[in-house]
């Protein structure tokens, strides 16, 4: 049953990395904004 | 195709609002070359005047006439065609934020209210300029109410059924407008109203400010969400798919009425009449406001993998190469997402409150908003152009204007993506924004600012000149699929509003229900307001008389 269920269930990784990749850029930037501001 | 009197309506809003952005680009491109020393403005007109102008015309008055013309054109489509009442009441909104529109513009271009698109107090311009706004956000209200009017009718004839996607997120973005707007109605009607007419001598500068942002926040969101509204509904229809998921989009499009109105002190980090603690609380609840802008990245990509995996996309990213990059009217709302990931990000900093005194006055919010309402918001609108003018019209969109239509979004891309770069650059070495050109006295720290390959005069009059060239051929394609191109008589040649197919069958009905989302915004709208805007009354130090420094 959970293996069937399984195989019908859409590939979604991509969606999964490329969300992950957002949220990486939004903590670099956020954090090279936030070393200008602890170094002025 | 909607009904002829729908379209009229549609095409009317459309009209005003490229007239709109033909003067408001115009401005930009002449405020580029000012801010280069490259331009001298003929002695009756000046900077602020034409900044004023740049801002008013594109930030309000293009958005909203496009977005009427696209709720218009949408409910029609989805709910049916409108009653006689809501049309009536439709061309009375139109007409009422239409004499707005044109009063204010009267009064910038006479050098009456040169205060810029967030007129702070205590700058002061003509009476006549205050009227001027009260009326286009009462249009605006007109309107709004006619499509909600019309909803209510689609409502009693289907009880108990939710309400197709894209009727339901019109009505979601109205509320938040008008939720919104009464922070800009109650401080323009009460506060610079009788102030700018000599009823009263001084104004509360610090309540204005606030009542401003009240509305300013939610303000960026009017102009968001329509464009999330072409990502969730017309985006997977181009891909040949269904709305990803019809509660995620609901569920976040009520979190965006929750979370984007009790949060404009976020604009106001840097005042010292608001106490921290009601800074930090609305700090916190900006912060609330990014669940839904990632549960929407992620339906966004969702919808990009699944259509691509079915065209035979394969590994990790194989789906991406299978969109249709061809097809302008995705590649173009794909570009304004690809640039909204910076933009939010920027905004996320901007809300981070010590981060906020590294950018708050500089070039940096400048480039921001050029990357989120500029692009994102606007290069949907673009796209949405492409097609929903023929739809209106009747007429080809034709292979040519196709042709133009990539060059136009790709000239847009790359004119922004220099200019932004270079403001926020420019504003994190600290140089300011509303202002002028200035050499500042010659001060080797202003001038190094200016060295840079990407932050040199000349880069930024690049971008600005190629973002006019741009908004030019865009005109064209407005023109001509408005007047020229040929009629469509062949089936084929019909252009279709693309909307795609949302499955409300496990959508929870609460979802829907009006009193529960409106009434927790308006909870959450006191607990961050009520006492901070007492207290600033209350406690009001002495008032401002007005400053013209015009």
């Amino acid at each position: 049953m959970s293996q069937k269920k399984q195989s019908t269930e859409v590939n979604l990784k991509g969606t999964l990395v490329s969300v992950f990749i957002i949220g990486i850029i939004i903590i670099a930037m956020w954090f090279a904004v936030y070393g200008m501001y602890v170094a002025r | 195709m909607i009904a002829a009197q729908d379209r009229k309506l549609a095409l009317w809003n459309i009209g005003v609002a490229y007239i709109a952005f033909l003067i408001g680009t115009l401005c930009g491109l002449l405020q580029v070359f000012i801010r280069n020393d490259a331009l001298q403005l003929p002695s009756w007109l000046d900077y602020y005047q034409i900044l004023t102008a740049h801002g008013v015309l594109l930030a309000l008055i293009y958005t909203a006439f496009f977005i009427f013309a696209f709720f218009i054109t949408g409910m029609s489509k989805s709910i049916g065609s409108f009653g006689p009442k809501v049309r009536l009441f439709s061309w009375i909104g139109f007409a009422v934020t239409t004499a707005g529109t044109v009063l204010a513009t009267i009064m910038i271009v006479s050098g009456e209210a040169s205060v810029l698109y967030t007129f702070y107090a205590p700058l002061k311009a003509s009476g006549w300029y205050y009227v001027a706004l009260a009326l286009y956000v009462v249009g605006t209200w007109i309107t709004s109410f006619a499509l909600v009017g019309h909803y209510i009718v689609w409502k009693k004839k289907n009880k108990g059924q939710l309400s197709p996607l894209f009727a339901f997120m019109t009505i979601t973005t109205i509320a938040l407008w008008i939720i919104a707007g009464l922070g800009v109605v109650a401080t323009v009607l009460f506060q610079y109203i009788p102030w700018a007419f000599g009823m009263v001598d001084t104004i509360n500068v610090e309540l204005s400010r606030s009542l401003f942002w009240y509305f300013g926040h939610p303000l960026v969101y009017f102009w968001l969400l329509p464009a999330y509204m072409a990502w969730y509904v017309v985006v997977p229809k181009l891909l040949g798919a269904k709305v990803f998921s019809d509660s995620l989009a609901r569920l976040s499009f009520v979190l965006f009425i929750l979370f984007s109105i009790p949060v404009g002190f976020h604009h106001q980090l840097t005042e010292p009449g608001i106490s921290n603690f009601w800074k930090f609380l609305q700090v916190c609840l900006t912060f609330m406001v990014i669940i839904p802008s990632l549960m929407t990245a992620f339906s966004m990509f969702a919808t990009f993998e699944i259509a691509g995996r079915k065209k035979g996309g394969k590994g990790l990213f194989g789906w991406f190469t299978k969109l249709p990059w061809k097809d302008v009217r995705f590649t173009s709302i794909f570009i304004a997402m690809a640039f909204f990931i910076p933009g939010g990000a920027g905004g996320i900093i901007n809300a981070s409150f010590q981060l906020n005194e590294v950018v708050h006055n500089t070039l940096w919010i400048v480039g921001h908003f050029h990357i989120t309402v500029g692009t994102p918001v606007a290069m949907t609108f673009m796209g949405l152009t492409f097609w929903m003018i023929p739809y209106l019209t009747g007429r080809k969109f034709t292979k040519s204007m196709q042709k133009l239509g990539f060059i136009q979004v790709i000239t847009w891309a790359i004119g922004m993506l220099l200019m932004s770069t270079s403001q926020h650059i420019l504003g994190l070495l600290g140089a300011p924004r509303r202002t002028a050109y200035s050499g500042y006295n010659n001060h080797p720290s202003a001038l190094e600012w200016f060295d840079g390959i990407l932050t040199n005069h000349v880069t930024m009059a690049i971008g600005g000149s190629i973002l006019f060239l741009s908004a030019m051929i865009l005109i064209y394609i407005v023109v001509m699929s408005m007047f020229i191109s040929p009629k469509a008589v062949r089936e084929e040649d019909f252009v279709e509003f693309p909307m795609a197919e949302s499955d409300k069958e496990n959508t929870p009905k609460w979802l829907e229900n009006w009193w529960i989302w409106i009434g927790i915004a308006f909870v959450l709208i006191i607990i961050a307001y009520a006492i901070p805007l007492s207290g600033m009354i209350h406690h009001a130090p002495p008032g401002s008389e007005g400053f013209r420094t015009w």
